[in-house]
């Protein structure tokens, strides 16, 4: 393969994560929120593994309740196992969308930006923007982190300029580092 | 195209596109040992029992909502030029009808400027729920919001026909009976400007560019990764709108080429004589032992996303998620088809058509609405007639792609 071959093939590369975007983040308008941001409003931050998912209708609404057991906690009061509600899920039949908001699988592993208050299931702060998931590679063993909103990259078709926004295919030692950074108070730093 | 959905992906209809059975054939299966179309009346599908691609307003009207006039006072979240009672209403409801607008004036679709039905208001402040009818709300302090959410779309669909959402039956598998628009409200420093008060209110977002976009998911649509896409997921910056305007010339100027091609797939013209151009091909894998021998029939590659880029200026025309053709009465193949369609065509327009597995950012879970729905069978719908069913078999993550050098 040519080196110009190489490179188109690796910018096609580029163009089809693009084209997936559609399919993982889905139906919401976001603002944008910095991860200072999010460490700072968040009630919980925690690293934790997905234990069950369930959904129900409560009030003419689909809500999905999913069960973490809390591996490591770095902000807030959370127990052994934490509650976190999302909207949509599906219940026999009937399927609510809301696209946006993050899904889990049991022994998944994510960093969670927790919202709301304690003794209630919590939701997750600013939804695709809360949620980083762990990945780990099989050959090494070692553990990255990436946001859900910064998935892919992000074709600007005016400039046709790639860009990506967020935390993406981060070693978590680094990203715990990082963490940490934005939950120490200002005083601090 | 590049925001092709999941209910691009074959399981989409429209709420309130008029329903082409009748109430009592929708109630349930009627089937015996005829293999049934299950998705769409034979008429419609050509004997396909395979999911349907496109939405079909059925004519002026077909596309029903409504909006709550009822707003919160205290913060105000709906921000207008004109103060007066009925003036404030006539101007968000101007701008809901010119964000209806920008995706009505595409070219080259079935949703025209008569598709919408006149827009109705209500005066409940609560209108937004499972009743089956599709509503905006601006005051509905809805539990799901947190900070970062300007706004989202609760698009309920069934998988089975006869099902019932407050008025709506499902007449069709994948059918949207219900899809509701919900602006946040709790959050005492979010605020939406029409677009005549968006000037005097730069720290407000733009109603129209954020409606805009909403009303693109209660269409069929998922985010785009366009950055100048309306269906970009980010809202443009305070005081700031996406695109240029609609004009009366150009109402869909708000809209990049993607979003077009986009609806343009889910709302196809038959007599649309520019964006003909259809793709088709399979993904096979070089040694078919290493395809699954469970569920029995795969013969070609499951779930890699496919895509076709303009030869020449290098832009990604279209995507699409392949692996199955239904082009027959019985179910799915899982033969590794894949179908680009609504692509320019002639004066010399060619393609190169790239595979790549979904093992990267994007995992099969997230595709699981595309794929989950393809077949029926026994355990699914008892009594599911034998001819008729088939097992979805796991996306196929195994692959790898090399680029072959040129004959």
């Amino acid at each position: 393969m040519s080196f110009a071959d190489r490179r188109r093939f690796l910018w096609i590369l580029f163009l089809a994560g693009l084209v997936l975007i559609a399919l993982v983040a889905q139906a919401t308008t976001f603002s944008r929120l910095r991860f200072e941001e999010l460490a700072r409003q968040a009630s919980g931050v925690a690293r934790l593994r997905c234990l069950s998912a369930e959904s129900h209708w409560e009030n003419g609404e689909i809500w999905t309740e999913t069960r973490f057991a809390v591996e490591e906690t770095e902000k807030g009061l959370l127990g052994a196992l934490t509650m976190v509600r999302l909207p949509g899920g599906r219940v026999g039949h009937i399927e609510a969308h809301v696209d946006g908001a993050p899904r889990f699988h049991p022994g998944e592993e994510v960093y969670l930006f927790l919202w709301g208050k304690r003794g209630e299931p919590f939701h997750v702060l600013g939804w695709a923007q809360g949620t980083f998931r762990i990945t780990r590679n099989p050959r090494t063993g070692r553990e990255s982190v990436t946001q859900d909103s910064a998935a892919t990259v992000i074709f600007d078709a005016e400039s046709r300029t790639f860009r990506r926004d967020g935390i993406s295919k981060m070693p978590v030692a680094e990203f715990r580092e990082r963490l940490r950074g934005a939950l120490e108070p200002a005083g601090k730093r | 195209m590049i925001q092709e959905t999941a209910r691009r992906l074959g399981l989409g209809g429209l709420a309130l596109a008029v329903a082409t059975f009748s109430v009592q054939q929708a109630q349930g299966y009627s089937f015996n040992q005829v293999v049934p179309d299950v998705r769409q009346p034979a008429s419609l599908s050509g004997g396909s029992a395979c999911p349907v691609r496109a939405h079909r307003p059925t004519g002026s009207g077909s596309v029903a909502v409504q909006w709550s006039t009822a707003f919160g006072t205290n913060p105000v979240a709906i921000l207008t030029q004109d103060q007066t009672t009925s003036g404030r209403l006539n101007e968000i409801e101007q701008a809901i009808q010119q964000s209806l607008g920008v995706w009505t004036g595409v070219s080259g679709t079935t949703l025209t400027p008569a598709s919408p039905a006149p827009l109705a208001r209500t005066a409940v402040a609560n209108a937004c729920g499972s009743d089956g009818l599709n509503s905006i709300c601006f005051d509905q302090n809805d539990a799901a919001f947190t900070p970062g959410v300007l706004a989202f779309t609760r698009v309920i669909t069934a998988d089975r026909i006869g099902e019932q959402i407050g008025s709506a039956i499902s007449a069709e598998v994948g059918q949207i009976l219900d899809a509701d628009i919900y602006f946040s409200s709790s959050d005492p420093r979010t605020a939406f400007a029409t677009p005549l008060a968006l000037f005097t209110n730069p720290n407000a977002y733009d109603l129209e560019s954020v409606l805009t976009h909403e009303l693109g998911h209660f269409l069929g649509f998922s985010h785009s990764a366009v950055w100048s896409a309306i269906m970009f997921p980010f809202a443009p910056a305070p005081g700031t709108y996406a695109g240029p305007r609609p004009t009366a010339q150009q109402p869909d100027a708000p809209l990049a080429e993607d979003d077009r091609t986009g609806l343009r797939a889910l709302y196809p013209d038959p007599n649309d004589m520019v964006h003909t151009g259809t793709i088709t091909g399979r993904i096979l894998a070089a040694n078919p032992l290493s395809l699954l021998i469970s569920p029995p029939g795969v013969t070609g590659i499951f779930g890699a996303q496919v895509v076709a880029v303009d030869a020449s200026s290098g832009a990604a025309m279209g995507g699409a998620i392949g692996g199955w053709s239904c082009s027959g009465a019985g179910p799915a193949q899982f033969d590794g088809t894949y179908v680009l369609e609504r692509l320019a065509a002639g004066n010399g327009t060619s393609y190169k058509i790239y595979a790549e597995p979904l093992n990267g950012a994007v995992n099969p879970a997230a595709v699981s609405n595309a794929t989950s729905s393809l077949c029926r069978n026994a355990m699914t719908d008892a009594g599911w007639p034998a001819a008729a069913s088939c097992i979805v078999p796991p996306v196929d993550t195994s692959f790898t792609t090399h680029m072959r050098p040129s004959p």
